[in-house]
């Protein structure tokens, strides 16, 4: 039984330049229990779908065209109060970021129960405790939750409490936004099971936008591919991923990696001579603490990581937020020293470097950061940031010589100097900023580059040119790579060590082969079979966090290199 | 929260010390003894009594302990301060410097805590609307005026409603607390002079500060608009004045009440100098009549008490803040 | 939201340029509170620069014209009860006024912002030791400090001295701004690329953060001769100011001193008034336009 029919819905954005087409004669139909993922990068219209179902486009953004029904009711004919009954009654919206869903001042139970108060319905106190409690149940958490304020829920709690809200008046309809945006790969998990359950308990259609496109294969019965406002494929998911028949579908899916399609890699490396390159004893990182700094926290336990400049590889270093990984890469890179123990670049103590030493470990060890918007400085031309490290660090003698490095560097990652050079940022895309950002530091000829999350700020299409850019790294170029990211599918594909940190303790360090495909401590089990794989017909299980367990001794396989 | 308490009572301290520690020593860095200076000026030209000139010099050497070493001069002064005792006045000796100020102090903070209590309701809620409503035509056009009120000082647009509603319409007195020829009583008549009288102080105050908060709380609605919890209450379909006031004003309203605490030192500033424009009889006028006549001991004694309102008043609002901020009350 | 990227887009690629540059000439297009603060102070330059060569500014010296007279045919805005011409006084005490505030708003912020830039660049414990004691100094309200200081220097006090005492405490408010866009700069990741370019402190505080920080020094300039120019006509009206020199205001210091509004007299009376309303609310209105400009996030919804 179709529930929601929306046919040739059109929406247009009139700036005071042109008319930007945001949505295109979109028509798609939503069933009862069924599961639709919208799915398309930013810029796309998902979320400008959502809004004009919900019928909450700001201005200068118009439905121009179109029809939407849920039964007899058309959303987009419905004028003035009847829009707003409409809201949560029949169709119900939860907008993009758990973490700022709730309003920081109001308790959980003011928020879920003005809404109901807002359609007219007038609940005594044992009713409304008892109508609260039911939700919060409904998406398995306890009824003290009500009483709490947003700031002291964890983001998956948060989360589940937007899901309760959006279920308070049994919608015929609900559209989640990117729901598990910002959360880790288990609360994820967890978030994805609330919302089925919960529409299986009250029978509704449900849309979940998103970008990731294992999460909706795990998620999803069938997927709407949206590309500049148009929606370029429809199809079950099943179907989708056996055969895509759109182009940009196929791009899509194979922009996320798999298990078991691991690229093969050259073997036959010879063992190290002599120093190694970069050398952590022992090293550990506190915040805080002393007289003025409040509570101290440790962000890094004691760890041992060896890096050979004649045995080039690609570290992943894999882990959630607060699990260290990004400290971690600060200190391999001298911008935090280290608490506690010994930090040595070829046999010598990094905080201890002279001037040309100091200068020379620059050029060796060098850094790709998470955010290519951020990296350059919007007040000078790319130039700038690439020419730089050129002449201060002396890899350069001249300022051609420099130019010359540059352009190299740029043809290097598969730019076109001319294309991209003596342009401001904001005149290039995340995905070219980021290989320029590749390309500063291959100018360098470093040992060593640490990249910290390089592809969850650059669009799907393009991460796998990203990481195929860092794996020629070490395969044409010699450089060891230390891929720090929260995404062990990608580290599976490019690395040839991973390290797995949790709350800044290693909990396990082995080849991926082994650390992915047949994990041994438990809190890597947990995270790996957490990950939704883009196959619909493999088993995404519902990890129960078992936090006890997470902290067993860890697991270093032979031939890792990291030691905790 | 104890710690917390702890840190800002710590700052308040620290405040009024810095104030009376730069009234000991700014005189001091001076290349002549002002108050030797004026007493021999006023010797010289006012027909003040020679006797009297010489028993203010003395009590004045003696407070100062102007022959003791500076250490022992600083220390003395500042446990005088913590007492409150500020000596006596030299113009209208020997009156006690704590009781001029004991005088003038309510008509002080009547006008001022009246005013900016207004100026924050008014222009808080017109700018919580300005910020809403922003396609409003009434708005449109009433808030641009109101905000540029707000770059005009106070004392200037005291000036122009004393020329506009005093001189040339004659609605209000020009001047002073009350009239020249009543005595401060309790009773209906007088309380009538007396809101006439603060009509013109007060309005200028409030015209000019109204826009201040305004713009604030604006700002602050156009930047709650778009955060998400914004717009998943307009997702559950909520009624628009709840929208409003439950999510909009009450998330807006924080900021409000951090720059009402940062802001206190101008509205002192701002209220002491319309005090002189319009002679009206709380510490302003009392500073400037000092002023005037190089009554510095009285002059300290008025930097002192209004540096300690200032640092109070924002101790006070520091400790209700958690009342309107859960995020700011400590423990889970 | 996608949609606010779409909208950017269009005018991104419309330019090339150093994107400040770009955006400044872009932003005064479509800013008329900027022009119309602009030409509001235009008209106080033009007032006060041809006025100098044009009417004889020695007779804003007292004695100089007959005392208290309405506009006439030798008084074009009338004289004071001492025989000040107003003309001239205006001419001169608006030149004085501005200069004041120009003078000690500019050491204002640049003392500030190298206490500011320092403190936000080093962080840690010196950082908060800086920050302490300019919240402190802050609570103390300024016009008090200033009263004590000019009290004592009073009688030698040119209107330059003036400006010299005003700067001694119009450096907090910059210092504490320039501090906060410290740290929310000093986090971008290309302060961290140019750290890892090998580059020096001072280097990255001059030729990284400051020219982004030049738009907010802009504004912030403007607030704080604003705030100086309020507190030299304040303090002036107390009678506190250069006794010798007809600024804006002593002008309202002798209005009020010798009764002109019980008096009538009007010519006297509004000249100053509305020299110092169009002085303000020009600067106002210019800051409001800076302001947008200085904060994308204002600007983005404006």
């Amino acid at each position: 039984m179709t529930l929601l029919q929306v046919s040739n819905l059109s929406v247009d954005f009139f700036t005071t330049r042109q008319i930007v087409h945001a949505v295109r004669d979109v028509s798609l139909a939503v069933a009862a229990g069924e599961r639709v993922g919208l799915v398309g990068e930013s810029g796309s219209g998902k979320t400008t779908t959502a809004l004009a179902l919900m019928r909450m486009l700001k201005p200068p953004g118009r439905i121009v065209a179109g029809s939407a029904r849920i039964g007899d009711l058309d959303l987009v004919g419905l004028k003035g109060p009847a829009i707003r009954a409409a809201r949560l009654k029949t169709i119900s919206y939860i907008p993009q970021g758990a973490m700022n869903s709730l309003s920081p001042v109001l308790r959980v139970r003011e928020q879920m129960l003005d809404g109901l108060a807002d359609h007219g319905i007038r609940l005594s106190a044992r009713e409304a405790k008892a109508r609260v409690d039911d939700a919060l149940a409904g998406v398995g958490l306890a009824a003290s939750v009500a009483d709490l304020f947003p700031h002291q829920l964890s983001g998956g709690m948060k989360q589940r409490v937007c899901i309760a809200i959006a279920m308070m008046l049994d919608p015929k309809i609900i559209i989640a936004d990117e729901p598990t945006s910002a959360l880790d790969v288990i609360s994820q998990r967890q978030v994805i099971q609330t919302l089925h359950m919960a529409q299986k308990r009250i029978g509704c259609g449900m849309v979940i936008i998103g970008h990731d496109m294992g999460l909706m294969a795990q998620a999803t019965d069938r997927i709407i591919v949206m590309k500049d406002g148009r929606i370029v494929e429809d199809a079950p998911t099943r179907r989708l991923f056996a055969a895509p028949q759109h182009a940009y579908s196929a791009e899509l899916i194979e922009s996320v990696p798999t298990l078991g399609s691991r690229p093969s890699r050259p073997s036959g490396e010879r063992p190290a001579a002599g120093a190694p390159f970069l050398e952590l004893t022992g090293v550990s990182k506190t915040f805080g603490g002393g007289l003025l700094g409040g509570d101290s926290k440790q962000a890094l336990a004691p760890i041992d990581l060896r890096i050979d400049a004649e045995r080039p590889r690609v570290i992943a270093v894999v882990g959630q937020s607060g699990s260290g990984k990004t400290t971690l890469a600060r200190i391999m890179l001298g911008l935090e020293p280290p608490s506690e123990g010994q930090f040595r670049y070829r046999g010598q103590d990094v905080s201890q470097l002279s001037v040309p030493e100091r200068a020379r470990f620059r050029r060796e060890v060098q850094a790709i950061f998470q955010d290519p918007y951020a990296s350059f400085n919007p007040f000078y031309r790319v130039d700038h940031a690439l020419l730089m490290p050129l002449l201060h660090l002396g890899a350069a003698g001249s300022r051609t010589e420099a130019r010359e490095a540059m352009e190299a560097a740029c043809r290097d990652v598969g730019l076109n100097p001319r294309e991209v050079l003596g342009r401001f940022p904001h005149e290039l895309s995340g995905g070219q900023r980021q290989r320029l950002m590749i390309a500063r530091a291959l100018a360098l000829k470093p040992r060593l580059i640490v990249a910290d999350e390089p592809v969850s700020m650059v669009d799907a299409s393009l991460r796998m040119t990203i990481l195929n850019n860092l794996r020629a790294l070490r395969q044409e170029h010699a450089i060891s790579v230390v891929y720090i990211t929260h995404d062990l599918a990608t580290a599976y594909q490019v690395s040839d060590e991973v390290i797995v940190l949790y709350d800044g303790r290693l909990v396990e360090a082995g080849a991926p082969e082994r650390v992915i495909e047949k994990p041994q401590h438990a809190y890597t089990r947990a995270l790996v079979s957490a990950i939704p794989w883009p196959d619909p017909d493999r088993n995404w299980p519902l990890v129960e966090p078992d936090r006890a367990s997470w902290n067993q001794p860890a697991v270093v396989q032979p031939g890792a290199t990291c030691l905790g | 929260m104890l710690v917390l308490i702890g840190r800002r009572i710590v700052m308040v301290v620290a405040v009024v010390w810095a104030a009376a520690t730069l009234n000991f020593f700014i005189p001091r860095i001076a290349p002549k003894n002002p108050i030797a200076e004026k007493l021999t000026q006023l010797a010289g030209t006012s027909g003040v009594d020679p006797t009297k000139i010489q028993e203010m010099s003395q009590a004045f050497g003696a407070r100062f302990g102007l022959d003791q070493p500076l250490l022992t001069q600083y220390l003395r002064y500042i446990g005088d301060m913590a007492r409150f005792d500020f000596g006596q006045s030299i113009t209208k000796y020997p009156a006690r410097v704590s009781d001029l100020i004991g005088e003038a102090l309510p008509w002080t903070l009547g006008l001022m805590i009246t005013t900016t209590l207004l100026a924050f309701l008014i222009g808080t809620l017109l700018g919580a609307a300005a910020g809403w409503y922003r396609n409003s035509k009434l708005l449109s056009v009433v808030s641009p005026i109101i905000m540029v009120f707000s770059a005009i000082p106070f004392y200037l647009l005291g000036l122009v409603l004393i020329y506009i509603f005093a001189s040339r319409l004659g609605w209000f007195p020009v001047s002073g607390g009350y009239g020249l020829t009543s005595v401060p009583e309790w009773s209906w008549d007088f309380a009538v002079e007396v809101l006439q009288h603060a009509t013109l102080p007060a309005l200028s105050i409030l015209i000019a500060s109204v826009g201040t908060w305004a713009i604030g709380m604006r700002g602050m609605m156009v930047t709650v608009q778009g955060e998400d919890y914004m717009t998943f209450a307009e997702a559950k379909g909520l009624k628009p004045s709840r929208l409003f006031y439950r999510y909009g004003m009450r998330n807006a309203l924080l900021p409000q009440v951090t720059a009402l605490a940062l802001y206190f030192g101008q509205i002192v500033t701002g209220a002491v100098l319309v005090e002189i424009v319009f002679a009206y009889p709380g510490l302003g006028s009392l500073l400037l009549d000092s002023i005037k006549l190089f009554d510095f001991p009285t002059i300290y004694g008025i930097v002192f008490i209004l540096t300690l309102t200032v640092a109070l008043s924002m101790l006070l609002v520091d400790l209700l803040y958690p009342l309107l901020d859960p995020r700011a009350r400590v423990g889970r | 939201m996608t949609t606010a990227r779409v909208e950017t887009r269009g005018s991104q690629q419309a330019q090339r340029g150093p994107a400040w540059l770009g955006e400044t000439l872009g932003y005064l297009r479509r800013n008329p509170s900027m022009i119309v603060g602009g030409l509001l102070l235009l008209t106080l330059v033009l007032f006060t620069g041809l006025g100098r060569l044009i009417v004889d500014t020695n007779a804003a010296s007292p004695l100089s014209a007959p005392p208290a007279q309405p506009p006439g045919p030798d008084v074009p805005l009338g004289s004071d009860p001492q025989g000040r011409d107003i003309l001239s006084v205006m001419i001169l005490g608006t030149w004085l006024t501005v200069r004041t505030g120009l003078v000690a708003g500019a050491l204002g912020v640049a003392v500030g912002s190298a206490i500011g830039l320092y403190a936000g660049y080093v962080g840690g414990r010196r950082d908060k030791a800086i920050t302490w004691v300019v919240d402190v100094l802050l609570t103390v309200p300024a016009i008090l400090l200033l009263v004590m200081i000019a009290a004592v220097v009073q009688t030698e006090l040119t209107s330059l001295g003036m400006a010299l005492i005003i700067a001694a405490l119009a450096w907090r408010r910059p210092a504490r701004q320039v501090r906060s866009q410290m740290l929310v700069i000093r986090n971008a990741g290309y302060i961290e690329m140019a750290r890892l370019s090998g580059l020096g402190p001072l280097r990255i505080i001059f030729g990284e953060i400051v020219p982004n920080l030049l738009p907010f020094l802009i504004s912030s300039f403007v607030t704080a001769v604003s705030a100086a120019i309020l507190a030299g006509v304040g303090l002036e009206a107390m009678g506190l100011g250069p006794q010798n020199e007809p600024t804006l205001g002593m002008t309202i210091f002798w209005i009020m001193e010798l009764s002109a509004f019980l008096r009538g007299m009007w010519w006297w009376i509004v000249p100053p008034l509305a020299i110092l309303v169009v002085l303000f609310v020009g600067l106002y209105l210019v800051n409001a336009g800076l302001d947008e400009l200085a904060n994308p996030r204002l600007r983005r919804r404006a």
